[in-house]
């Protein structure tokens, strides 16, 4: 009989409709995948939460699931209370919970901490597992490069970032693989320092796939506000682009009473949304790609591309089956689930880190950008090289 | 290539207010709607309405104002757009929504059938007819939705009807292969009867109609609700793996999934008929012997998923009917473009005989559900007809 991988899961927090509860849960109830209810083959037996109050589902879990044990440090639940690491996987899941925040608005998730702590278990049990990290890799820039550098020092399979990548599309298309891209767009909504990351890697797990594969950024620049408009009259980035990924939107806010469905002028777009933000972003082989966040127009992330010889965008919706409005499951926490399966069966990431590293970096950039006057920030740091998967990840069986 | 001069339209609805039916795809035709990545307005204007009903919120003038059309006060001058012959190129049959009666067997009667017959009395009378797109049900009738049909045929002109779930998204985008032999399939839907039903059957039959064969009609039907189905499903009646693959498509399972968030295998768990306080079944046997059922499973979760189990494939064949969130149902846009192709070619891209099929199903089915279950019979339903070979689905 095969070995059936142990998996260990650390988290700030276990309530309703954390990412906790959406990941955890799936490895413990199953979930619904390619046409059945689906039990992944490994067991989750241990649990680190560092927060533990009001609706709280860690102790549920617990009593319904008894080879799952609760621990009271990050070491002990790697080592199930014994000497020595003694788990084939680790779930980081650093979203939600009571953190501070700095002076810049970076909610402080303790993600690096945490990982730090798993991997002085790794040393000190002379050996590694591989590790699942929830969205980006930390808010500080230099923290997320040294948890990147570890994982490559101690040579452990590492994966992170966002469901956007690997949820569902409508229409359900990849890039092509070297495709000439000319230019990006993403269109999606949310906060900064949250939802920019995920409109951020549904972007790149596109572009990546551009002819060259990624070379790095070269410079960020942020728009708010006034300068939005201005930036957007002066076609910073594409009107076209980012109309065409409007029209990919399933959640487009009418923009007059008694119309469900109707292309707002520019200006019925400053009448509805009073907070747009921007990042423009220029690779270092002179791709353009601009992420943007339009609050109270949408309610989803939408992605559209120029490429070369190609009259009409390429564009398409990562789809969030996103509750409690539109269903009760999160179930785009599925594929994400489902990578991670994937890489603790075969100790291979299913997708680059690098993707998450890159992302992770134009995150705080833009956050930097934002909190220093929207000005324009060299970021020769993001020289981040790497080629995408040939096989697309998304979903769609 | 010069301009094309835009095709004139009218509409015949029922009532003309927010989120109403009439709304949703009229407008399209008004402010135009997304396709294929691009804001697209299509080369056509409406130019006359008639709505039999203009109850509180009625919209009907303000659009007629604003767009420049005409209200006439009767379908045949709604056709005739005042004057004394035919004189749009397309019509728009939109009777979902208003107040209407309910018959003995709990179908709404919409007066499609009635609406339907008064432009066929205009093109007979004026010698010409033109494309009808048929919001929906083609009637709460079957035998109406025959003479409709009937009636298409001998004055040859194309009907489109029926729901927007055969073209709608799907998750995952699947189309089962043409030609393909497929062994059972089963819908889950919610909803009521007989207007949510009626789009679950459809959107059943538009996977099914691909199979080997094609479409050879209805040869017996029985529905059935309360714990019966529940029962059914424990002689075989349908299949428990078909159910779960269904319900593992659905992003909305009710019970412990609202009350913390948790996955749930609903089968499995056995909290199904818990949640669902009265359960309906469909079963349709068709005239090839395939075996098919509706579940009507209004507690245990919000959405439209199909399984199928296909003849020498591995792994049964499941996905889930996307409708999309309400404003701005990006759904109807699907077939908005599907009824804009009929107007443009002068044929449908779906046949007409998919809503006549469910037509049938439907009605026979309330018959049976009025007879408390019994099966039905169904030798006057002979409808035949092939899929189309290209997908009809929004997947570009």
């Amino acid at each position: 009989m095969p070995h059936r991988p142990s998996i260990a899961a650390i988290t700030t927090i276990y309530h309703k409709y954390s990412h906790t509860q959406h990941i955890v849960d799936r490895f413990l109830e199953g979930y619904g995948w390619a046409g059945t209810h689906h039990h992944p083959p490994m067991d989750l037996v241990s649990l680190y939460v560092d927060q533990v109050g009001e609706g709280d589902l860690s102790r549920d879990r617990a009593e319904r699931f008894p080879q799952m044990k609760i621990y009271p440090s990050i070491a002990e639940t790697l080592t199930l209370g014994g000497d020595t690491l003694a788990v084939d996987g680790v779930l980081l899941v650093g979203e939600h919970g009571e953190y501070p925040t700095n002076e810049k608005g970076q909610r402080q998730y303790p993600r690096y901490e945490m990982f730090q702590e798993i991997v002085k278990v790794f040393e000190a049990s002379g050996r590694s597992v591989p590790v699942f990290n929830d969205k980006h890799l930390s808010w500080n820039w230099d923290w997320a490069r040294e948890m990147y550098d570890t994982a490559q020092r101690l040579g452990f399979a590492f994966m992170a970032g966002s469901s956007l990548p690997v949820t569902w599309r409508t229409p359900s298309i990849d890039m092509p693989l070297h495709a000439e891209v000319e230019e990006a767009v993403g269109v999606g909504y949310g906060g900064v320092d949250s939802y920019d990351v995920h409109a951020l890697e549904t972007i790149q797990c596109m572009v990546e796939r551009r002819k060259g594969g990624e070379k790095g950024v070269k410079w960020l620049q942020a728009y708010r506000g006034e300068a939005f408009w201005q930036a957007h009259h002066d076609q910073v980035w594409s009107r076209e682009l980012f109309e065409a990924a409007l029209c990919r939107s399933h959640t487009l806010k009418p923009a007059r009473d008694g119309f469900n469905h109707i292309f707002p002028t520019i200006d019925e777009l400053k009448g509805i949304v009073a907070d747009p933000i921007a990042y423009t972003y220029e690779h270092v082989d002179g791709l353009r790609c601009t992420m943007i966040l339009m609050n109270g127009l949408i309610e989803d992330f939408n992605f559209a591309a120029r490429l070369k010889g190609q009259e009409a965008p390429l564009s398409t919706q990562m789809y969030l089956p996103m509750p409690p409005a539109r269903s009760s499951l999160a179930n785009f926490f599925s594929p994400q689930v489902n990578n991670v399966e994937q890489m603790f069966l075969t100790g291979k990431p299913t997708y680059p880190l690098e993707r998450t590293l890159l992302t992770t970096g134009l995150t705080a950039a833009g956050v930097d950008s934002l909190h220093e006057d929207q000005i324009r920030l060299e970021t020769p740091h993001l020289n981040i090289t790497y080629p995408a998967p040939e096989t697309s990840t998304f979903w769609r069986y | 290539m010069p301009d094309q001069p835009p095709k004139r339209l009218a509409v015949i609805c029922t009532i003309y207010r927010y989120l109403s039916h009439a709304q949703h795809f009229t407008d399209r035709f008004l402010v135009g709607y997304p396709c294929g990545g691009h804001w697209h307005r299509p080369n056509m204007k409406v130019v006359s309405l008639f709505a039999d009903q203009s109850p509180e919120g009625d919209q009907s003038r303000a659009r007629a104002q604003e767009f420049g059309f005409e209200v006439y006060p009767s379908i045949a001058e709604t056709l005739r757009c005042g004057g004394d012959a035919l004189s749009v190129d397309g019509i728009l049959i939109i009777a979902e929504h208003g107040e209407y009666p309910n018959n003995e067997k709990g179908q709404k009667q919409y007066p499609r059938y009635e609406m339907f017959k008064q432009c066929v009395e205009v093109f007979e009378q004026d010698g010409r007819s033109v494309p009808i797109y048929n919001d929906k049900n083609l009637s709460y009738s079957f035998e109406k939705g025959l003479e409709m049909v009937a009636d298409a045929k001998r004055l040859d002109f194309p009907v489109l009807a029926g729901s927007s779930l055969p073209v709608t998204w799907r998750l995952p985008d699947l189309e089962l292969p043409l030609g393909c032999e497929i062994e059972a399939a089963l819908m889950v839907g919610v909803g009521g009867s007989d207007a949510m039903d009626y789009h679950a059957l459809e959107a059943m039959q538009c996977m099914i109609e691909r199979r080997k064969g094609g479409e050879t009609g209805v040869k017996a039907v029985e529905m059935i609700e309360g714990d019966a189905v529940w029962e059914a499903g424990k002689q075989g009646r349908y299949a428990p793996d078909l159910l779960v693959s269904a319900l593992s498509r659905s992003d909305s399972p009710q019970g412990y999934t609202k009350d913390d968030g948790r996955t749930q295998d609903l089968v499995g768990t056995g909290e199904l008929p818990r949640l669902v306080k009265k359960p309906a079944a469909y079963f349709i046997e068709h005239r090839d012997g395939l075996k098919t059922t509706l579940l009507m499973l209004n507690g245990a979760v919000s959405d439209y998923c199909f399984a199928a189990r296909l003849n020498d494939h591995p792994n049964l064949q499941s996905t889930q009917f996307f409708l999309s969130p309400t404003p701005p149902v990006t759904y109807s846009a699907c077939l908005v473009a599907k009824i804009e192709e009929m107007f443009k070619t002068g044929r449908s891209p779906i046949p007409v005989e998919r809503t006549l099929t469910v037509c049938g199903i439907l009605d026979h089915c309330l018959t049976s559900r009025q007879q408390s279950g019994v099966l039905i019979e169904t030798p006057d339903h002979r409808v035949q007809y092939q899929a189309p070979e290209s997908s009809q689905h929004c997947r570009d």
